[in-house]
């Protein structure tokens, strides 16, 4: 602290504002590059990581039934069937799907919970660790409860069954499901009662889930069950892993794509500035050492002039970055990342998750080198004699 | 002529029994039935006591008439009666190991490599003097035994499919398997004999062996 000169910081301060045209020229450009990189990377690195975390709460392994191409319920005896395999350490049949509310015209996600099976899904364990759920009640989020009560629904809710009759089912709770807005239409219903209303049989399930102890066995499990099971098919995490990677590295393309010319711009820019002063820079300089300035003085007060331009930048861009990724959720440039299902940006919520590393790298992109370039012509400058320079 | 209806009573009587009991595999009641049970036992009927009854049908029975049991699904019921006669009525426990944690810190002392990065493959030698020792594989472990057999307490490592920690001296090992280790070819473990079959046919292992059968020159061969 002791080592801050503040005059020559004051005659920077005021350098800087005897020159308003320029500077502020500089400012803008340079706020925007660097507002346009952080959100660039906030976007991306923040969908890769929710997209982490929500691969971290799926199955191993999820082995669904086909028929003739098509997508197919399948039987509970499977499940026996696939814990015989060695490695596999647990297996539940799952029973889920869409139920269309058409009053609202909505589309409710119906989840079918069984008393006293574990929970693979951790949310709705967690859940169901508090509360247990009868089999004549159903459990709704608070968005799908708004819904029902705009019918009218408060106490009870009428499931129509595929045959046209009515199944009268009672909601017990609802919960709040906080960030997690993929979950916002999340109803929890007794197993058997969701087969009902689905008009599956007794022993049909949507899909298999599967859990595997060791992950270095997933990927000879995964061929094993389709070897076994011919009609079915098989996703492991890890090949959904890889369709997520490689949709994102397509999306990450165009990014670095966007990044590469702006970067460019940006060395433009600095290499016209580093190429030579103006004159009247260069007479400033020239008085200075003449009023007996020494070079290492007006390296000083270039040096504080460099760093308040390109700090005070930087820091505003970083944070018209995050107001506009994290406050305002990225309108426009998020929609590079929108895949129907995969990456919907309005269902992700973008929650706040930085990655210091890739401040740090635009950071050190940008303030070090403006620094450098402000510096390098006034220090040529500055080894030259007063007369020289002022003639 | 008593005799032999005695006998013939008998039979039906066995026979009755036999197919009276549920018949699973063991994979089926280890992974689904025994954690639903145990699920249902602490859940809705923790009042009945496995202990009071001689027969596995008369336990059936119990849960049948039991106030809080009785509204259950045949299904439930049954996934009942197996745990807590097979499970909790029989006081033989299976013995548990503790899991091998190893730190940042820690490397094995026979390549040096750090361990945490391969947990599924850290072994440990534990020395009667309270010290432990870990290895990422059993290959690094066993030329590290050979060469100091004395004064060992236990020796431990993940169970290839469970991955829960076993004893040595129980496991059963497969080798030249297709399945690699961080170094190289490995001695894979399991706890059982079955399962050490199954993977040698998976993984065209080969050779099953156990903890005994093991000598210095059949370890360092898998180096070759």
């Amino acid at each position: 602290m002791s080592n801050i000169n503040f005059y020559l910081l004051e005659y920077a301060k005021n350098y800087i504002l005897r020159h308003k045209n320029k500077n502020i020229f500089i400012v803008i450009v340079f706020t925007l590059l660097v507002a346009l990189l952080c959100t660039l990377f906030f976007v991306s690195t923040t969908v890769e990581y929710e997209m982490e975390s929500r691969l971290e709460n799926q199955p191993d392994i999820v082995v669904q039934n086909y028929k003739a191409g098509r997508l197919s319920t399948i039987k509970s005896g499977m499940v026996d069937k696939l814990l015989e395999i060695d490695g596999v350490s647990w297996a539940t049949q799952r029973v889920y799907g869409k139920y269309r509310f058409s009053k609202e015209g909505a589309s409710l996600n119906l989840v079918g919970v069984d008393p006293f099976e574990e929970q693979e899904n951790p949310f709705i364990a967690k859940l169901l660790e508090k509360n247990q759920l009868n089999e004549n009640d159903i459990f709704v989020s608070q968005h799908v409860k708004e819904l029902m009560h705009k019918a009218y629904y408060d106490d009870y809710f009428n499931f129509i069954k595929p045959d046209g009759k009515l199944l009268r089912l009672n909601i017990a709770k609802s919960f709040d499901v906080g960030d997690r807005k993929y979950l916002e239409d999340l109803v929890l219903v007794n197993k058997d009662k969701l087969r009902e209303i689905f008009g599956y049989k007794a022993d049909e399930g949507s899909d298999i889930a599967l859990g595997v102890a060791n992950k270095n066995e997933l990927a000879f499990i995964r061929t094993k069950i389709a070897l076994m099971l011919p009609n079915a098919k098989v996703t492991s995490k890890d090949d959904l892993k890889v369709a997520y990677k490689n949709l994102f590295n397509y999306d990450s393309g165009v990014f670095l794509s966007v990044f590469i010319v702006a970067i460019f711009t940006f060395f433009i820019i600095i290499y016209d500035k580093a190429n030579g002063l103006s004159s009247e820079e260069k007479r400033e300089i020239g008085i200075l050492k003449a009023v007996g300035w020494r070079v290492e003085d007006v390296l000083h007060a270039k040096f504080y002039e460099a760093f308040i331009i390109s700090f005070f930048s930087f820091f505003v861009g970083f944070l018209l970055a995050f107001i506009y990724v994290f406050v305002l959720k990225a309108p426009y440039i998020g929609d590079i990342f929108m895949h129907d299902q995969l990456f919907d940006i309005k269902n992700f919520n973008l929650n706040v998750h930085l990655e210091f590393s890739y401040i740090l790298l635009i950071f050190l992109l940008s303030v070090p080198v403006y620094i450098a370039a402000t510096l390098i012509p006034s220090w040529r400058v500055a080894t030259l004699d007063a007369d020289e320079v002022m003639r | 002529m008593r005799l032999f209806s005695l006998f013939l009573l008998s039979t039906l009587l066995l026979a009755v029994e036999i197919f009276a009991y549920p018949n699973y595999s063991d994979a089926i009641k280890e992974k689904k039935i025994y954690p639903l049970g145990k699920n249902i036992y602490e859940k809705r009927c923790s009042s009945i006591k496995p202990s009071n009854y001689n027969t596995f049908s008369a336990l059936e029975d119990a849960i049948k008439n039991d106030a809080h049991c009785k509204k259950l699904q045949t299904k439930y019921q049954e996934a009942l009666a197996l745990y807590l006669w097979e499970k909790v009525r029989i006081t033989k426990k299976d013995k548990k190991y503790p899991e091998i944690v190893v730190t940042h810190k820690d490397k094995c002392p026979v390549c040096g490599m750090f361990l945490y990065k391969y947990p599924r493959w850290v072994s440990m030698i534990e020395y009667s003097n309270g010290k432990k020792l870990y290895f990422d594989g059993l290959k690094d472990l066993f030329k590290y035994y050979f060469e100091d057999p004395k004064d060992i307490k236990g020796l431990f490592t993940r169970d290839y499919y469970t991955q829960e920690t076993i004893a040595l001296k129980d496991a059963y090992f497969v080798l030249g398997s297709d399945v690699y280790g961080p170094m190289g070819n490995e001695l894979i473990a399991f706890k059982d004999k079955k399962s050490a079959q199954n993977f040698f046919f998976d993984h065209r292992g080969k050779k099953i062996v156990n903890f005994k059968e093991i000598t210095k020159s059949m370890v360092y061969k898998l180096d070759e």
